[in-house]
């Protein structure tokens, strides 16, 4: 991944052992649009806000949400030309699993191979680290699962997460909120709760996005 | 103590600064407006619509080779604001695309798959320190087979969206905002009206009337669906006819 000129990398230790490179990531992250997660008994789901820089825009034409596989989905906070990036390299290493296994992948495989492929990106010479964190939802044989990747390509499963702009008042508000053996009705209820919570101006189906992945292993997106 | 500002590289190459921002990239925008034109792009019910200054700095220069229009295919037409140089470039890399799509897959390239296509192009520039982004923003413009008229407008961050009406360049602002009312109420505008909108639009906001000679303007219609750029008489009648009409 190192470029002609560039065989040094960019990323590189500061005095006090931090690499600053990946904190300024994180902080391209906390002023990106927030986006959450709740892992439910019997399903994910992913929500996030889409607030478009105008009415003009078309907002059919705007996808936050995306599959990776028909079984697993991810939603972003940060730079959205980067998440495309993660998202194509994603589908590509999920097929390529089918392709040798002739199974579909599990998610902490992907999830694994994604979090790899940014951790490239704080290593290798001449790029910067991706501007997004991700949060991957899935079900397969063990059950439902979500992750969150962050830039410097540590990941965690987590039971509901929150991340962007108002990551501490939708952390908060989901501690509050989460039951164990939730069902997947109310956690999609509790997801546009907590979006709304912190949203500026009137939440409609129009500036949100939904994803949702129950027991039939089909992610649908909303 | 960290390295604070990284070493005063962040301004030179795609890295992150302190605040999470990528500043080669926000000069890439300010370059874009630097080149003093501003562009609309309109979409109508049947028919899309891009409007462009022609600056034309020198009497002595041939004026017909001073062009922001450019055909990819057929049917697809991009418009590009900002600097020259790197919209040729982009349009050659785009023609190859298109070109190659239609062999390997046997249809016409779609408009949001290129302009997904230039954007994830121009997200590889704020990736990788080898290469600066570009200075420029490209309209993508066509009808497309299942969903219409559309319009996609990519810029130097690599973000891409499709729009119903949308501007680039020096008065983007202002012009967004004068759409903005026009478009309030979902109009859905016939031919004649969507390259009218788009021109006035550019008079309103530049503040002056043109002469035919002095823009650019490029159409694609559900009748014609062949990309084509107008030609001096036509946009003359257009002008008349808002004239007359205000």
């Amino acid at each position: 991944m190192g470029d002609s000129q560039y065989s040094f990398s960019l990323t590189t230790f500061s005095p006090s052992g931090k690499l600053v490179q990946i904190e300024h990531a994180l902080t391209a992250v906390g002023s990106g649009q927030t986006s959450l997660g709740i892992k439910a008994s019997n399903g994910v789901v992913i929500a996030t806000e889409k607030k478009l820089p105008s009415i003009l825009v078309d907002e059919s034409s705007v996808h936050k949400i995306q599959s990776l596989t028909p079984n697993i989905g991810v939603v972003y906070s940060g730079m959205g030309p980067d998440f495309r990036v993660l998202v194509r390299k994603s589908r590509k290493q999920a097929e390529q699993y089918h392709r040798l296994y002739k199974e579909p992948i599990p998610v902490t495989q992907l999830v694994r191979e994604t979090a790899a492929v940014m951790q490239e990106f704080t290593q290798s010479g001449g790029v910067r680290p991706f501007g997004v964190s991700l949060l991957v939802a899935g079900y397969d044989d063990k059950g439902p699962q979500l992750y969150q990747v962050d830039p410097s390509g540590s990941y965690f499963s987590w039971k509901a997460s929150a991340m962007g702009k108002n990551v501490s008042n939708a952390k908060t508000f989901l501690e509050k909120r989460y039951v164990e053996e939730m069902e997947l009705d109310d956690a999609v209820h509790t997801a546009i709760l907590t979006l709304k919570e912190g949203f500026e101006g009137q939440i409609s189906e129009k500036n949100i996005e939904i994803g949702i992945i129950g027991e039939k292993k089909e992610f649908r997106q909303y | 103590m960290s390295r604070g500002s990284g070493g005063g590289y962040d301004r030179h190459i795609t890295i992150f600064s302190p605040e999470g921002r990528l500043f080669q990239v926000e000069y890439a925008f300010k370059a874009v407006k630097a080149a003093g034109v501003t562009s609309i792009g309109v979409r109508g019910k049947d028919s899309v619509c891009v409007v462009t200054q022609k600056k034309v700095p020198d009497k002595l220069l041939d004026h017909t080779s001073v062009t922001h229009l450019f055909p990819i295919t057929k049917y697809l037409g991009l418009l590009a604001t900002g600097m020259t140089a790197d919209a040729r470039t982009l349009v050659q890399q785009a023609r190859y695309e298109a070109a190659e799509f239609r062999f390997k897959y046997g249809y016409e390239m779609p408009v949001d798959v290129l302009a997904k296509w230039i954007a994830d192009k121009s997200q590889v520039y704020t990736q990788h320190a080898y290469m600066r982004p570009l200075g420029v923003v490209a309209m993508v413009l066509s009808i497309d087979e299942e969903c219409g008229p559309r319009l996609f407008k990519c810029d130097p961050a690599g973000h891409f969206f499709g729009h119903k009406a949308t501007s680039a360049g020096l008065k983007e602002q202002e012009a967004i905002n004068f759409l903005e009312k026009k478009m309030k109420n979902d109009p859905a505008f016939t031919f004649q009206e969507t390259v009218q909108t788009a021109i006035s639009t550019l008079q309103s906001v530049l503040q002056e009337d043109f002469k035919a000679s002095e823009i650019e303007v490029g159409v694609v219609s559900k009748e014609n669906p062949e990309f084509r750029v107008l030609s001096i008489e036509e946009i003359d009648e257009h002008l008349t006819a808002i004239s007359e009409r205000d």
